[in-house]
């Protein structure tokens, strides 16, 4: 294959495949932000909310972790449309994955918090702190530097579990890889081009994580 | 083929969901559709030459030709149409759930399918076909079976490929490939004597190729592509099926045979005037 000829066919196809892009990162980008806040008060219930809210935010974790991303892509499109409520296929499938997400998420804070020693929240209490303050100045900060390395992982995972959108019709980068493979017959090409650019997004969330991990990280 | 057949059960699961919980329709989807002012289609956007995507992004193809004389029946304008992207997977779960008024997405007509969703008329016979290179020692089908076992197809990876190539070729030799351009690819480069898919595919190939490769002279493997929509809705049916119909015999005739020719490249003889065609 003339890696020329690639170039100028990828140039050609550059509007598709930046669509494509900007819908995969718009969708990540959203499904990680909520899944991140709806994670951490997940976590905190977890953590330490009274024992019938602990049981059910357990129910809804274990739940949804133990279901295949794709189960969840179609609930969201096809069993929510039954009760009333009809998304379009972006709006369900960045439902799916931050719900998804926030399972994860919040499985990772409670893992975190629990690791901290429960001296620090005596502490916190015997100097007159209340739980809000406490969490914000004594628990947050550390539980963070402990959450980071998973939360990375699980952001990298999001990306990637959005290409199962394109089953239900988001055009995606995944999809607008496959349209244009369908009119130039590249398959290879056009799939390890595909490759890279998730690679490259996955890359970029993982400088991210490093770059926040540096700043929280405990001065030595 | 394994994968895809579990996602379709997954979705197809869903799916019957909506079914049971649907209240009883009074009003007929045709009335539905002019009220709005538009129709909904669903088809897909990756398989050419019947629903793909022009260089300048661009729905085009022959399904998608088949909505439009829908569209133009309906409000004598072929543009008035939305195409909803689906996989092949959700064609009749959208169709089931309302998300679509039709689907135009080279459906093969199966009775179990028939079950499910109520077709429309046929408006193309797909079939297995033979392609070789423009300057192949072979000259067509008769060739290829008599050279027997010294003959290499190139055919897409299936279950049932190997079976499917001997049921018109029991000799020849099979290699199955991931994709469709991989087996061109074998056939460009001499590791296969012909190549064995969808005849669709292979005329729209030989329309953007001209010259380069020919028709092995024969087919195999019927399959009959219809539309689709809901069950329980004979009015809608009905209106859709006389708009296919008349695109195929009556007044739409040149609008279906310029897509004909746009996207296989043959050019169809108008229907005999007189004693209509469908008597005979």
């Amino acid at each position: 294959m003339d890696i020329m000829h690639f170039l100028d066919i990828i140039w050609l196809a550059r509007m598709p495949i930046l669509k494509g892009l900007g819908v995969t990162i718009s969708i990540s980008l959203l499904a990680i932000c909520a899944g991140t806040v709806l994670g951490v008060f997940v976590g905190l219930a977890l953590t330490y909310g009274i024992r019938p809210l602990r049981w059910i935010v357990r129910g809804y974790t274990d739940f949804i972790r133990g279901t295949p991303v794709l189960v969840l892509v179609l609930a969201s499109y096809y069993v929510l449309s039954t009760v009333g409520l009809q998304l379009g296929p972006f709006q369900a499938g960045v439902l799916a994955l931050a719900v998804f997400c926030s399972s994860h998420v919040g499985e990772i804070v409670r893992g975190a918090l629990q690791s901290i020693p429960t001296g620090q929240t005596e502490a916190a209490k015997a100097i007159g702190l209340t739980f809000p303050q406490t969490f914000a100045y004594v628990l947050g900060p550390q539980a963070l530097r402990h959450a980071l390395p998973a939360w990375v992982n699980t952001a990298a995972e999001m990306v990637k579990a959005s290409t199962l959108l394109s089953i239900i019709g988001v055009a995606e980068l995944l999809l607008r890889t496959q349209e244009l493979i369908s009119r130039t017959f590249m398959s290879l090409e056009f799939y390890f081009f595909a490759g890279l650019l998730y690679f490259i997004i996955n890359y970029a969330i993982e400088r991210f994580g490093r770059y926040v991990e540096r700043k929280t990280a405990v001065p030595t | 083929m394994t994968s895809n057949s579990i996602i379709a059960a997954a979705i197809a699961a869903f799916a019957v969901l909506p079914i049971t919980a649907q209240a009883q329709e009074t009003k007929s989807k045709l009335d539905e559709v002019l009220a709005r002012g538009h129709l909904v289609m669903g088809t897909g956007s990756t398989n050419a030459p019947w629903h793909f995507k022009s260089v300048d992004d661009k729905l085009q193809g022959f399904d998608i030709d088949m909505g439009r004389i829908v569209a133009k029946a309906l409000f004598g304008d072929p543009d008035k149409i939305e195409f909803v992207n689906q996989s092949s997977d959700a064609r009749i779960p959208n169709i089931t759930t309302n998300k679509v008024d039709i689907t135009c997405q080279f459906m093969t007509v199966t009775g179990e399918r028939a079950q499910q969703i109520a077709f429309t008329i046929p408006y193309y016979r797909e079939g297995v076909g033979l392609m070789l290179k423009a300057d192949s020692q072979y000259a067509d089908y008769n060739a290829l079976k008599e050279a027997g076992s010294s003959v290499t197809i190139s055919v897409l990876q299936n279950v049932y490929a190997e079976d499917m190539v001997h049921a018109a070729l029991p000799e020849a030799k099979v290699d199955q490939y991931d994709s469709v351009d991989l087996i061109y690819q074998a056939l460009e480069s001499g590791r296969s004597d012909a190549a064995a898919t969808d005849q669709s595919s292979l005329a729209w190939y030989m329309t953007q190729n001209p010259g380069r490769y020919k028709d092995g002279g024969y087919g195999w493997n019927p399959q009959t592509y219809a539309c689709g929509v809901k069950r329980g809705d004979q009015d809608w049916l009905n209106f859709v099926n006389t708009a296919l119909h008349e695109a195929m015999t009556g007044v739409e005739f040149d609008f279906y045979a310029k897509s004909f020719k746009t996207w296989f490249g043959k050019d169809l003889t108008p229907p005999q005037i007189g004693f209509p065609v469908e008597y005979k």
